[in-house]
C-alpha cells in the first residue's frame, strides 16, 4: 500500500483515501456499515459470503468491496433497494439450511449471524423445506462441533493455516454437502481454539465452556494472560464468582493479539476454581508435623515471629525473599520492599527460568512491540520455539513472512515448525548458539571457528550477513534462554557490531517464559551483574549453610529443584504464598493462600515492554489474598507501612516512583488495552563490550565439536500440553499430552467416554448421543 | 451418429471419418503439421497472434472470448514460465464436440497447442481433461508419444531450437473445473474451486505464472488459421467471429451428432428439420437449448419461421445464446418443468459450495422443485424460484451460480403453462394464479 | 467440568493417521513416478495419483492408501481429505467391481435413461446409490458424460456403453455376472 492519496466518493460523500486502501475497511471506517461474514483483517481474501456488496460506478454488477481496493475517482454506493435486497437474499440463502433454534445454541446472544439477521433479516421464512442435517460432534477434547450451523466463511480454516501454520482443519465435500472438518474427523492440532473464537455462528464450540451458562449471564473484565510472555489482552466471563471461560473476542477485549489466544490462554483457567485451591493459611508447627489450617492473623503473626527471631540469630542475609515471574509487579515490588527495607537482606531473586539482566545492561535498541514484529523486514530467531513457547510471536511471524514478505532467519538446534516460514534456517549442534553469536559479531574472523563449532558452512553466515545487511527496514532480533550471559551482552549490542545503514532500525524480542519475566527485570528483583546475580539455584544450595530461612511468592521450577530434593528441609523456616499443594509447599513450615490473576489487581510486563493491566474478576476463592497484600501485611507486622492502604494502585503508583522503567506510570494511564503503553528501557546505547565478546570467544572455543545434531521436528504441543501445576487442573490437558486419543464415537464429549481404564460410559453417550 | 460440415468445407472435421484418423500418420498425410512448420520456418510469435486477431476466432469453450486478444494479454516480459492449458473438461450437458475431436484426431490438438505455446513463449502445455473420458487421455497420450518420437514435441521440435512438452492431466469428476481458474486450481492438486478474477489467467495461473487457457476447439482451430490465413479464416464466419463453429446436437432429430457449421449459419429451422433430419417419430418441435444447459430455453415459436442465425449475435436476438454448442433439441412430448428440474438437480450437484447464493440457492431451488413434483406446488411457487434467481444471478462468485438461474428464468417466462399445470393442484382458481406466475 | 476423571493415568497413545500405510508394485511406483514428472509441484499429481491409489486398492481410497498418499506427496493426511471428498470420481468408501454409472442428464433423460436405470435397478435388485450384497455390482445415476448424441448411455468404471436399450444392457451386465466382462480402459 502506498501513502498516495486518491479521491473515493462514497454515498455521495467524497473522502481522501489511501490508494489501494480495501474498500470495505473504508467505507466501515466512514460510518457506511458493510455486512460481511468472510472478510478478516489480514487473512486471505475469500469472498464468498457475498454479503459486502457495493455498487460501483461503470462497473458490471454487484460488485464485493472487500475484494475492490481504492483507486481515483471511484464513486461508490453501500445503500440502494438493489443492495438491500441483494443482501436480505443472502441471509435467506443462509438461514435456509441453518436451524433457527437460537435459544438451544451456544453461540445464541453473540453470534455473528444472528445479528446480521436483525439487522438484514428477511420478515417471512420464505424456506418451507427440509433442512439439511448433520449430527453435533466433537473435533477433539475441546472442540465441539455442529456443522449444520456452519455458513462457511472458512474463517477457522484460514486461522489454522495462516496464524497457527499448521492447516489441521479443512473443508471437504461439495456444493451444499460442503463442511468443515479433518481426515477421520479428529482434530490432532495445538487446540488453540481460534477456529472457535473466529467462527461466527454455533458451529465450532467451545467444548469445555459449551452449555455452561449464557454470553449475557457473564460479567466481563478485560485482563492480561499469565502464561507465557506474549501477554495476550483476554476478557474473563465470571458468574457468581465462578471463571466460566475466558476468551478474546474483539467485541470484548481489543489487544495486541485481537482474538488470538493459545490453548493455555484460553482453555487452562479451570485451575481459578478448582476444589484443590488452598483454602486457608496453613501453619507446620513443628518439622516433621501436618500443615494445620490456621487464621491470616495466626499465620502472619506466627512468620513475623520466626522470622525476626531468625534475623536476629543468623543476620539477615541468612534470609531469603523469592518472588515470582508468574505475578504482578506490584506483588514483585512489594517482596522487594519487604527484603530490602523489612528484612534488609540481599539474598532475593525470582524464580525466573533463565536470566536476562546481561542483555537488559547492554541493550541498545528497543524492545520490538508485536505489530512491529508484524511488519519487520527481517526477523532473526536464534534459539527458543515460540510456536511452542509464545505462539502470539509465532503468529505474528507467519504473517509478516506471508502477508508482509519479511524474511526470517531462524538458527537453531531442532528444525522448529516455524522452519516452514524461514527464508534461512541454520541447523546448528545443540548447546552452539552461542556460536551463532560470535559468527554475527564477528566482524573480523573467528567466524569459521565459530561456523565449525555449530557443525554448518561458514558460507551459511555469510548469507545471513547479506540478508541483514540488505535490510531496508526493521529487523527484529529474537533469542531464546539458550543464551549465556556474555551472548546476550554481544547479541544485545549487535546494532552497534554492524553499523548503521540507511534506513535500518534494529529492535530486539527476547523470548522469555512467563507473563512477568520482564517485569521481574525491569524491578531489580533478578539484581545485577555487579552486586553478582543470585539465582533460585544458588539460593537453594547455599540453604542450611548460609541462607537458613526462604520467604517466596510461587515454587521452584521442578528444573530447579531436580537434583536439590533435600536443601528444602535443610531450611530453619519456609514460608510460601501460593495456589495449591506443591513439592516446594510440601517442606513449607506456613503456606498462604495466594490470589490468582483473576483475583486480584495489578500489571504484568511482556516481551513488547507493554505494561498491561491484570483486573480482578472475581472476589479471591476461599480465603486467598493477593501476594502483595500478604506482604505488606506481614511487612507490618514487622514494623514497616508500605502504605498502600490495601490499593493496588497505590501500589503501583509506589513502585512507579522508585523503577526507572515505569517511571511516571499510573493506573489510568494504562487502562485502555488497545493503546498499551511501553515501559522505558533506556538501552545503553554503543558500549564496548570487547570483554564479552573475548570471553564468548574463548567459550566457543571450548565447544565440543562432536555433538550429534537434532533432526527431529518437535511434536506440536511438547511444550503446550505440559502438565504443570496450573494446567494439571485441566483434564483436557491430560487427554492432549496423553496424546489426544480418539474416541470411539466422536458424539459425546471424550471426557465422558474415556475413563482411565479407557473404557466406554456407555450410559453417557445414550444421554448425549442424539 | 452424425459427423460431418454442413454448408463448408469441414476443418475441424475434415479427417474424422477417415479411418486411422487418429494416426500421426494420417494426419500428416493430409495436411498435418504443416502449420507449425511454416510457424516454425518464418513467423514470429507475434505474427502468430496477429493472424489470430485477424481470424476474429472467438473461444469455443462457452465464454466466446476473443482467442487472439487473449494472447495478447499475457505479459511478454515476465520472467516466469509461461504455460498453456487446453481445457477440455468438456462437462457442459449437451456438450460433446471437443470428445469427438479428441478422439478422431488428436494430433490436431497437439498442433493447436505448440503453436500457442510458440507464440506466447510457453516451454509446457497441459491438457485438463475430464476423468471420465480417460479413454481420450490414453488416446492423447499415444498420440503424444507417437509425435514426440516424430520429433514434434520434445526439444528441437522439426529441428528448430523450439522446445515444448505437451503432457496429459485428469480431472476427476467435477463440472465446475472446466471454469479456467477452477481448472487451475485442480490442476494445481486443490479443491476444484473458482479464483478471484483479477488477477487473470494470462498475468497469474498455473503456479502464479501467465497462462492461458483454451478450449479444444479453439486450439485445434488455430492450424487452419495458420494455413489459410487469419483474413481467409475469418471470411468463412461473420465479421464479428470467424471460422467455423461445431454444435453438438443430441435429443429428438433423427440425426444427432456433431456438425461443423459456418460462424453465422443462416437458419436454425432448417438446420433441425433438414440438416439434423427433422423431428424423430415426426412429432412437433418444443423447445431447443442452442449452447449447453447453461442458457435461455428458445420455444419453438422463437426459431420456426424466425430465420435464427446461428453465431453470437444472431442467437443473442433470438433471446439465447451460442454458449458451448450443445445443440438440445426436445419435442412436444417433454415437460420443460421436468427438463428444467433435470438442469437444477444437475447444477446443485455441480456447484463448488464456495459461495452462499450458489451453494445455497441451488440447493433450495431444487427442494422446491421436488416438492412441486410430488404434487405440492404452491400457487406462489413460481414466483419463489423467480426470486430465487434473481438473489443469485449477478451475485455469484463464477457464473455457475447465472447458469443455474437462467434455465429457469427463461423456462418460467416462456412456459408458464407447463409450470401452471405442476402449480395448480392446490391452487385454488385460476385467479391466484396471477400473481403466481408472471403476467406474459 | 467433569471431575470423574482422574488425570494421573495417562491414556494410551493412539495413531493420528492410519497405522498402515499402502505398498505397491515397482511398476505401480514407477507409473506413479511418470505422473509426478510431469509437474513443477508435486501436489499436482495428487488426481492422477488418487486413480492408480483407487485402482489398486479394490476402488476406493482406504485409509493406508490415504496414508500413502499423504506420504507421497508430501501433504497433511487432511489435504487428502479435502480433495478426495470434492471431486465425485474419487471414491471415499467401497464401490463394486463393476460400477455401473448410468446418466441422468438432460439429453438422456428425454430419450429414456430412467428406464435404462430402472432396469439396471431391477436387475441388480439395488437402488442408484447401493452396492450389491456381494460387493460386484455399485449403480449410480452420474451427471452428463458426454454421449448426448448417442444417448441413453451409461458407464462401465471407464467404459462408455452407448445407445443403449435394456436388452442392451442385459448383454453387458450378464457378462459381468459371468464375469467375462473385459474392461477397455
Ligand atoms: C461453470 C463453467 C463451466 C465451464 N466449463 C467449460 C468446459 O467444460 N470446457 C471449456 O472449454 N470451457 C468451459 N468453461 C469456460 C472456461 O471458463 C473458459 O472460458 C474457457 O475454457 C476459455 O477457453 P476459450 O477462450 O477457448 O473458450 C466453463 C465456464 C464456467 C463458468
Ligand atoms: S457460483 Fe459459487 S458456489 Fe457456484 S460454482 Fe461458482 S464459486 Fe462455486
Ligand atoms: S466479505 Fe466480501 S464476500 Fe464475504
Amino acid at each position: 500500500m502506498s501513502n498516495e492519496l486518491v479521491k473515493v466518493t462514497i454515498n455521495g460523500q467524497q473522502h481522501e483515501v489511501e490508494k489501494g486502501a480495501r474498500l470495505i475497511d473504508v467505507c466501515r471506517e466512514k460510518g457506511a456499515a458493510i455486512p460481511s461474514f468472510c472478510y478478516y483483517a489480514d487473512l486471505a481474501l475469500q469472498a464468498s459470503c457475498r454479503m459486502c456488496l457495493v455498487r460501483i460506478e461503470k462497473m458490471p454488477k454487484l460488485q464485493t468491496s472487500c475484494t475492490i481496493t481504492c483507486t481515483d475517482g471511484m464513486i461508490v454506493t453501500t445503500a440502494s433497494e438493489e443492495i438491500e435486497k441483494a443482501q436480505r437474499g443472502m441471509v435467506e440463502f443462509l438461514l435456509a439450511n441453518h436451524p433457527l433454534d437460537c435459544p438451544v445454541c451456544d453461540r445464541g446472544g453473540e453470534c455473528e449471524l444472528q445479528e446480521m439477521v436483525f439487522d438484514w433479516g428477511g420478515l417471512e421464512e420464505r424456506f418451507t423445506e427440509k433442512k439439511n442435517y448433520y449430527p453435533e460432534k466433537f473435533l477433539s477434547p475441546i472442540v465441539a462441533n455442529d456443522p449444520q450451523r456452519c455458513i462457511l466463511c472458512k474463517r477457522c480454516t484460514r486461522v489454522c493455516d495462516e496464524w497457527m501454520g499448521e492447516d489441521a482443519i479443512e473443508a471437504g465435500g461439495r456444493g451444499a454437502g460442503t463442511v468443515i472438518g479433518t481426515y477421520g474427523g479428529w482434530l490432532n492440532c495445538s487446540q488453540c481454539g481460534n477456529c472457535i473464537e473466529v467462527c461466527p455462528t454455533g458451529t465450532l464450540l467451545d467444548a469445555t465452556y459449551r452449555h455452561q451458562t449464557r454470553p449475557w449471564e457473564l460479567s466481563r473484565t478485560t485482563s492480561t494472560c499469565n502464561f507465557c510472555s506474549d501477554g495476550c489482552q483476554l476478557s474473563i466471563g465470571s458468574r457468581a464468582g465462578e471463571v466460566m471461560r475466558v476468551v478474546a473476542r474483539d467485541r470484548y477485549v481489543n489487544g495486541i493479539n485481537g482474538e488470538f489466544l493459545c490453548i493455555k490462554g484460553r482453555f487452562a483457567h479451570p485451575f481459578i476454581n478448582h476444589e484443590e485451591r488452598l483454602r486457608t493459611p496453613l501453619i507446620r508447627y513443628r518439622k516433621g508435623g501436618k500443615l494445620i489450617p490456621a487464621t491470616w492473623d495466626d499465620a502472619i503473626e506466627f512468620v513475623a515471629e520466626k522470622l525476626n527471631a531468625l534475623r536476629d540469630e543468623h543476620g539477615a542475609d541468612a534470609i531469603g525473599v523469592i518472588g515470582s515471574p508468574r505475578i504482578t509487579n506490584e506483588a514483585n515490588y512489594a517482596l522487594l520492599r519487604f527484603a530490602r527495607e523489612v528484612i534488609g537482606t540481599n539474598s532475593y531473586t525470582a524464580t525466573e527460568a533463565f536470566s536476562l539482566v546481561p542483555f537488559f545492561e547492554n541493550l541498545s535498541a528497543p524492545l520490538a512491540t508485536h505489530k512491529e514484529i508484524r511488519h519487520a523486514q527481517t526477523i532473526l530467531l536464534i534459539g527458543g520455539e515460540p510456536e511452542e513457547l509464545q505462539p502470539l510471536t509465532a503468529r505474528q511471524i507467519r504473517q509478516a513472512v506471508r502477508n508482509g514478505g519479511a524474511k526470517l532467519i531462524i538458527i537453531n538446534r531442532v528444525p522448529i515448525r516455524l522452519k516452514q516460514q524461514a527464508a534461512q534456517f541454520v541447523h546448528i549442534r545443540p548447546g552452539a548458539e552461542d556460536a551463532a553469536v560470535v559468527a554475527l559479531a564477528a566482524r573480523d574472523g573467528g567466524g569459521e571457528v565459530a561456523a565449525r563449532k555449530m557443525g554448518v558452512e561458514a558460507s551459511e553466515f555469510e548469507s545471513v550477513r547479506h540478508l541483514l545487511d540488505e535490510t531496508a527496514g526493521d529487523i527484529v532480533v529474537m533469542f531464546g534462554g539458550e543464551l549465556s550471559a556474555s551472548a546476550q551482552a554481544a547479541l544485545a549490542q549487535l546494532p552497534a557490531t554492524l553499523g548503521a545503514r540507511e534506513g535500518r532500525r534494529f529492535l530486539f524480542h527476547p523470548l522469555p517464559l512467563f507473563n512477568n519475566s520482564i517485569g521481574v527485570h525491569d524491578i531489580g528483583l533478578m539484581g545485577d551483574s555487579q552486586s553478582g546475580e543470585l539465582t533460585p539455584a544458588r539460593m537453594l544450595d547455599a540453604a542450611g549453610t548460609e541462607l537458613r530461612a526462604l520467604y517466596m511468592a510461587g515454587s521452584f521450577l521442578p528444573e530447579t529443584l531436580h537434583g536439590r530434593e533435600d536443601a528444602l528441609s535443610k531450611l530453619d523456616f519456609l514460608v510460601v504464598q501460593e495456589l495449591f499443594q506443591t513439592a516446594t509447599t510440601a517442606h513449607a513450615d506456613v503456606v498462604l493462600p495466594a490470589a490468582s490473576y483473576a483475583e486480584t489487581d495489578g500489571t504484568f510486563t511482556n516481551n513488547d515492554g507493554f505494561v498491561q493491566r491484570v483486573r480482578q474478576s472475581i472476589p479471591p476463592v476461599h480465603q486467598a489474598k493477593p501476594d502483595w497484600v500478604i506482604t505488606s501485611l506481614l511487612a507490618a507486622a514487622l514494623g514497616v507501612d508500605f502504605g498502600y492502604q490495601m490499593s493496588a494502585s497505590a501500589a503501583f503508583l509506589d513502585m512507579a516512583k522508585h523503577v526507572a522503567a515505569y517511571e511516571g506510570l499510573r493506573y489510568p494511564l494504562l487502562k485502555d488495552e488497545s493503546k498499551p503503553v511501553q515501559a522505558k528501557h533506556a538501552g545503553v546505547g554503543s558500549r564496548d563490550i570487547s570483554r564479552e565478546l573475548e570471553a564468548l570467544r574463548q567459550a566457543v572455543e571450548g565447544l565440543d565439536e562432536t555433538a550429534e545434531k537434532l533432526t527431529e521436528t518437535p511434536e506440536v504441543g511438547h511444550e503446550l500440553f505440559k502438565i504443570s501445576t496450573l494446567t494439571g487442573k485441566v483434564p483436557q490437558f491430560h487427554l492432549l499430552a496423553a496424546g489426544n486419543p480418539e474416541p470411539p464415537d466422536v458424539l459425546v464429549s471424550p471426557l465422558y467416554q474415556i475413563t482411565i481404564d479407557t473404557t466406554l460410559r456407555r450410559e453417557k453417550m445414550a444421554i448425549a448421543g442424539d | 451418429m452424425f459427423i460431418g460440415a454442413i454448408g463448408c468445407e469441414p476443418l475441424q472435421l475434415a479427417r474424422v471419418s477417415l479411418d486411422g484418423s487418429h494416426t500421426l500418420e494420417v494426419y500428416r498425410r493430409n495436411g498435418g503439421y504443416e502449420a507449425l512448420k511454416r510457424v516454425l520456418a518464418g513467423m514470429s510469435p507475434d505474427d502468430v497472434i496477429a493472424e489470430v486477431k485477424k481470424s476474429a476466432l472467438r473461444g469455443r469453450g462457452g465464454a466466446g472470448f476473443p482467442t487472439g486478444m487473449k494472447w495478447g494479454f499475457v505479459p511478454k516480459d515476465s520472467p516466469k514460465p509461461k504455460y498453456v492449458v487446453c481445457n477440455a473438461d468438456e462437462s457442459e450437458p449437451g456438450t460433446f464436440k471437443d470428445r469427438y475431436l479428441m478422439e478422431r484426431d488428436p494430433h490436431m490438438l497437439i498442433e493447436g497447442m505448440l503453436i500457442a505455446a510458440y507464440a506466447l513463449g510457453s516451454k509446457a502445455c497441459y491438457i485438463y481433461t475430464r476423468g471420465e473420458y480417460k479413454y481420450l487421455i490414453d488416446i492423447m497420450d499415444a498420440a503424444i508419444d507417437e509425435a514426440r518420437a516424430a520429433g514434434l514435441v520434445g526439444d528441437k521440435i522439426l529441428d528448430t531450437d523450439f522446445a515444448c512438452e505437451v503432457y496429459t492431466h485428469t480431472g476427476a469428476g467435477a463440472y465446475i473445473c472446466g471454469e479456467e481458474t477452477a481448472l487451475l486450481n485442480s490442476l494445481e492438486g486443490l479443491r476444484g474451486h473458482p479464483r478471484m478474477k483479477p488477477p487473470f489467467p494470462a498475468v497469474a495461473g498455473l503456479y502464479g505464472c501467465p497462462t492461458v487457457v483454451n478450449n479444444v476447439e479453439t486450439l485445434t482451430a488455430v492450424p487452419d488459421i495458420i494455413k489459410l490465413g487469419g483474413a481467409a479464416y475469418q471470411k468463412l464466419g461473420t465479421e464479428k467471429s470467424g471460422g467455423t463453429k461445431l454444435w453438438a446436437v443430441s435429443g429428438h432429430v433423427n440425426r444427432p451428432g456433431v456438425y461443423e457449421l459456418p460462424m453465422g449459419y443462416d437458419d436454425m429451422e432448417k438446420f433441425i428439420m433438414e440438416d439434423c433430419g427433422g423431428m424423430t417419430g415426426g412429432k412437433n418441435l418444443k423447445a431447443v437449448i442452442p449452447g449447453g444447459s447453461s442458457v435461455y430455453v428458445m420455444p419453438a415459436s422463437d426459431i420456426i419461421g424466425k430465420d435464427v442465425r446461428m453465431d453470437y449475435e444472431g442467437l443473442v436476438v433470438a433471446g439465447s445464446m451460442v454458449g458451448s454448442g450443445g445443440f438440445i433439441v426436445m419435442d412436444e412430448t417433454v415437460d420443460i418443468f421436468e427438463s428444467t428440474k433435470n438442469l437444477t438437480e444437475f447444477y446443485k450437484h455441480e456447484s463448488c459450495g464456495w459461495c452462499t447464493p450458489c451453494r445455497e440457492g441451488t440447493d433450495w431451488l431444487v427442494k422446491v422443485f421436488k416438492r412441486i413434483a410430488r404434487g405440492e406446488g404452491r400457487p406462489d411457487d413460481a414466483q419463489l424460484l423467480l426470486d430465487l434467481c434473481d438473489n443469485i444471478e449477478g451475485k455469484s462468485f463464477c457464473p455457475l451460480g447465472d447458469a443455474a438461474a437462467w434455465p429457469i428464468q427463461s423456462a418460467i417466462k416462456k412456459f408458464p403453462e407447463d409450470f401452471r399445470r405442476h402449480l395448480l393442484p392446490l391452487a385454488n382458481g385460476d385467479g391466484d394464479m396471477k400473481d403466481g406466475l408472471p403476467t406474459l | 467440568m467433569s471431575q470423574q476423571f482422574t488425570p494421573h493415568n495417562p491414556l494410551p497413545q493412539e495413531a493420528k493417521v492410519p497405522a498402515e500405510i499402502a505398498v505397491f508394485s515397482a511398476e505401480v511406483e514407477a507409473e506413479m513416478d511418470r505422473h509426478l514428472a510431469k509437474y513443477p509441484v508435486r501436489r499436482s499429481a495428487i488426481l492422477p495419483l488418487m486413480f492408480i491409489v483407487q485402482r489398486e486398492r479394490g476402488g476406493w481410497l482406504d485409509p493406508p492408501g490415504v496414508a500413502y498418499l499423504a506420504d507421497r506427496l508430501g501433504v497433511r493426511i487432511t489435504d487428502i481429505w479435502e480433495v478426495a471428498t470434492f471431486y465425485s470420481m474419487i471414491n471415499t468408501e467401497p464401490v463394486g467391481k463393476y460400477h455401473v454409472q448410468v446418466c441422468r442428464t438432460l439429453s438422456c433423460k428425454i430419450v429414456g435413461a430412467d428406464k435404462i436405470t430402472e432396469h439396471c435397478a431391477q436387475r441388480l435388485g439395488i437402488k442408484p446409490g447401493e452396492t450389491t450384497a456381494d460387493g460386484r455390482f455399485t449403480l449410480s445415476e452420474v451427471e452428463c458424460l458426454g454421449s448426448c448424441g448417442t444417448a441413453p448411455m451409461m458407464q462401465i468404471r471407464f467404459d462408455f456403453h452407448e445407445n443403449l436399450t435394456p436388452e442392451k444392457v442385459d448383454e453387458i451386465l450378464s457378462t459381468c455376472e459371468r464375469d467375462e466382462y473385459v474392461f477397455k480402459s
